[in-house]
């Protein structure tokens, strides 16, 4: 068990790598939080007109973009083991969701499940990804 | 891939945590490298060549 605490708290990497994981924590906070906001903003009726919509698409895209290149820095300056780690847990996330995304669009066709929604592909690639780091990290140990 | 990681450290009474520091990578590589869970990289590889002061073939073996 403490081996699979070992792994979630990534005890042992470089200061540099901890703090830019906090940098890529931080801006994925505020890309979420600007996701939830915008979705509980869309039931008021005001809301729905240009300006305000484009602004949300704006700070959303943008923080968006903030956290992509954050992450890049983030594996480029990683720890070469942990970068395995990160890369191999992105493949397999990245896999999953083709995957199940292609399965679940036959049984939403076919109306046995309802329409696929955006959310759930993120769910599902931020679920696999982070038990991908998980299993890896335990592999390394 | 083989490798005298560990006994290089040893005779130099090294902890891992002070030769990751040295290498700059984490504690968990060197535990790793030495145990031959994982191969370093070439760039890795000359760092630790240049740290013990001795060619790469007489720290890193190859299986075959």
């Amino acid at each position: 068990m403490s081996k699979f605490f070992d792994a979630i708290a990534c005890k042992g990497l470089p200061a540099r790598d901890i703090r830019n994981s906090n940098i890529v924590n931080m801006w994925a906070l505020a890309w979420v939080t600007t996701l939830a906001l915008t979705a509980f903003l869309s039931r008021y009726e005001w809301y729905s007109s240009t300006f305000p919509t484009m602004i949300g698409f704006v700070v959303h895209s943008g923080i968006g973009l903030a956290m992509f290149f954050a992450y890049k820095r983030f594996l480029r300056e990683l720890d070469e083991m942990e970068r395995k780690i990160q890369l191999d847990a992105l493949a397999s996330s990245v896999g999953m969701a083709v995957i199940g995304f292609s399965a679940y669009s036959i049984l939403a066709k076919a109306g046995y499940v309802p329409e696929l929604e955006p959310s759930y592909l993120i769910v599902l690639i931020a679920l696999t990804y982070i038990a991908g780091v998980i299993i890896g990290r335990i592999r390394y140990q | 891939m083989k490798n005298r990681l560990k006994i290089l450290r040893a005779e130099r009474d090294w902890t891992q945590a002070q030769l990751a520091h040295e290498l700059e990578v984490s504690r968990q590589t060197i535990n790793a490298i030495e145990k031959g869970k994982f191969d370093p990289s070439l760039p890795l590889a000359f760092k630790v060549s240049r740290l013990f002061k001795m060619p790469i073939e007489e720290i890193f073996q190859d299986d075959a």
